[in-house]
């Protein structure tokens, strides 16, 4: 078979028979849901790990926090993504007797995951921000919390914005792996396309097409968002 | 908890018109093993509406020592009676008195994420509304302390004369409107003591005179204020004491015209020859 008639086999499976429907409502759509919720409880997380590592650490808690959040930090960044939805899914999980679904694993892993990647990303960024603001802020009578939160976090946010994109399209780009625990992602779907001839030169061109339109609209939505932000200080 | 109230128990008398006592001030920093004592056991007394300056080569102390008085350093022994309480101490409310003392920074550190108005505005209307209750506080009350809040505020930047200036960001300003805005910031919260710290070393030569202009002004309204500064002829106008540090220590303590005119200590001496 050459190209030409291994595309039309492709397209009359993904077009004319209605695969596509698939693509966007299982496959996309999965991928699209673990990555945003996963970068949102990354964010969530990271943020949590960050501002525990920046505490002042005179006392107890912060200590014991600070090496939780260590080994934490160490086994996500430690392990490759699969193993840990591996081990989720078909160790941890069984073994404490949960059953949220393989798409629901896969949220909490990537979450759990990027968390690690994001309390990095998080920190250096409070760190780019002078530490002439906290002072300031602290010379005024606020205190370490109000003054992380109103002056210190929004100006790394803003710093980091560009890495917080990188992250979150390498994470759209690991979803990819999440079909290892049953989970239906873009790989999957054209996958399953490949199998019904064989031939899966089309249906994967297919795919990484669909691969780089999504990261080239991310890219811009992370660009616009930057500008934005970078206005309020001019102006 | 018992600890806290036997500290505050040994306040020792403090007279009406000292407003910060120091007593047995050290503080050293460790850099790798070395340990760095940078001030050495200092006993000071600042008075009601005293204006200090503070005038020392570089790693005297003199830095150190005005950040001490917040507490923006802890020191690492010793106490700074302020209010009745020793701020020196861990378990005391260090932010709640730091309400009392201004400071004003030799990088003017506005906050680059707000406006102008909202650098003023911001530890004023956060420290009464959480007082009031904080997020539980009344939608009215807050609406009260943000008006008066930003009444405040837009008088001081009038008296600065920068009140077109409320909506802008740090970034767009010059040095020396950075650093009026910086003090004006401190004086909104209505501060008892104002500490300066080199407040025209980063400035412009030009833009100098409208920042002493106004420290000056304060002065003359009665501020108590430390100032730590290399204008020597600034401190020589508006101080009432001008100490030397040398090495951790206040080697000379004096009137201006004494300390300038002539100097006890050697090492004074040495220091006014060079930068006079």
């Amino acid at each position: 078979m050459n190209f030409a008639e291994e595309w039309s086999a492709f397209w009359r499976l993904f077009y004319t028979n209605g695969g596509y429907k698939r693509v966007f409502s299982e496959g996309l759509k999965n991928t699209l849901i673990i990555a945003i919720l996963g970068l949102v409880i990354g964010i969530v997380i990271g943020t949590l790990i960050a501002a525990v590592k920046v505490m002042p650490k005179y006392k107890t808690l912060p200590r014991v926090l600070n090496a939780v959040c260590n080994i934490y930090v160490s086994f996500f960044r430690g392990t490759p993504i699969v193993v840990q939805l591996l081990l989720a899914y078909y160790v941890l999980f069984p073994l404490m007797g949960i059953s949220i679904g393989s798409l629901n694993t896969c949220i909490l892993i990537f979450g759990l995951n990027s968390g690690a990647y994001v309390s990095e990303i998080m920190r250096a960024g409070i760190q780019s921000v002078d530490s002439g603001q906290m002072e300031a802020g602290r010379a005024l009578g606020l205190g370490f919390y109000p003054t992380m939160l109103k002056i210190v976090v929004p100006q790394a946010v803003k710093n980091i914005l560009p890495t917080l994109g990188n992250e979150f399209i390498a994470l759209i780009k690991d979803t990819s792996v999440v079909s290892f625990v049953a989970a239906v992602d873009l790989y999957k779907v054209f996958t399953e396309m490949g199998n019904v001839n064989y031939e899966y030169l089309a249906p994967y061109l297919m795919m990484a097409l669909i691969y780089i339109v999504l990261i080239m609209m991310i890219t811009l939505l992370f660009k616009l968002l930057e500008k934005r932000m970078k206005r309020g200080e001019r102006a | 908890m018992s600890n806290k109230e036997n500290q505050i128990k040994t306040v020792p008398e403090i007279k009406d018109d000292e407003i910060i006592v120091i007593k047995g001030l050290c503080k050293s920093f460790h850099i790798g093993k070395k340990t760095l004592n940078v001030l050495k056991n200092i006993d000071y007394v600042i008075h009601k509406n005293e204006k200090i300056a503070i005038i020392g080569p570089s790693g005297s102390g003199k830095s150190t020592f005005l950040r001490c008085l917040n507490c923006m350093e802890d020191p690492t022994s010793g106490s700074i009676y302020f209010d009745g309480e020793d701020i020196a101490d861990i378990h005391v409310d260090i932010n709640k008195h730091r309400e009392n003392i201004g400071m004003v920074f030799q990088q003017f550190n506005l906050f680059n994420n707000k406006t102008v108005l909202q650098n003023i505005m911001l530890a004023p209307v956060y420290l009464k509304t959480k007082k009031a209750g904080g997020i539980f506080a009344k939608a009215a009350v807050k609406k009260q302390i943000k008006k008066e809040a930003e009444e405040t505020a837009m008088n001081l930047l009038r008296r600065i004369g920068l009140e077109e200036k409320a909506n802008v960001y740090p970034s767009t300003l010059s040095g020396g409107q950075k650093q009026r805005i910086a003090i004006v910031r401190a004086l909104a919260m209505n501060p008892k003591v104002m500490l300066f710290d080199e407040p025209t070393s980063a400035l412009d030569p030009e833009m100098v005179g409208e920042v002493l202009d106004l420290i000056k002004e304060l002065a003359a309204e009665g501020m108590t204020m430390v100032i730590v500064t290399h204008e020597m002829g600034f401190a020589r106008e508006i101080a009432d004491r001008v100490l030397f540090m040398d090495g951790g220590v206040i080697s000379e303590d004096a009137p201006p015209q004494e300390l300038f005119n002539n100097p006890k200590n050697p090492r004074t001496k040495e220091f006014l020859s060079k930068v006079l």
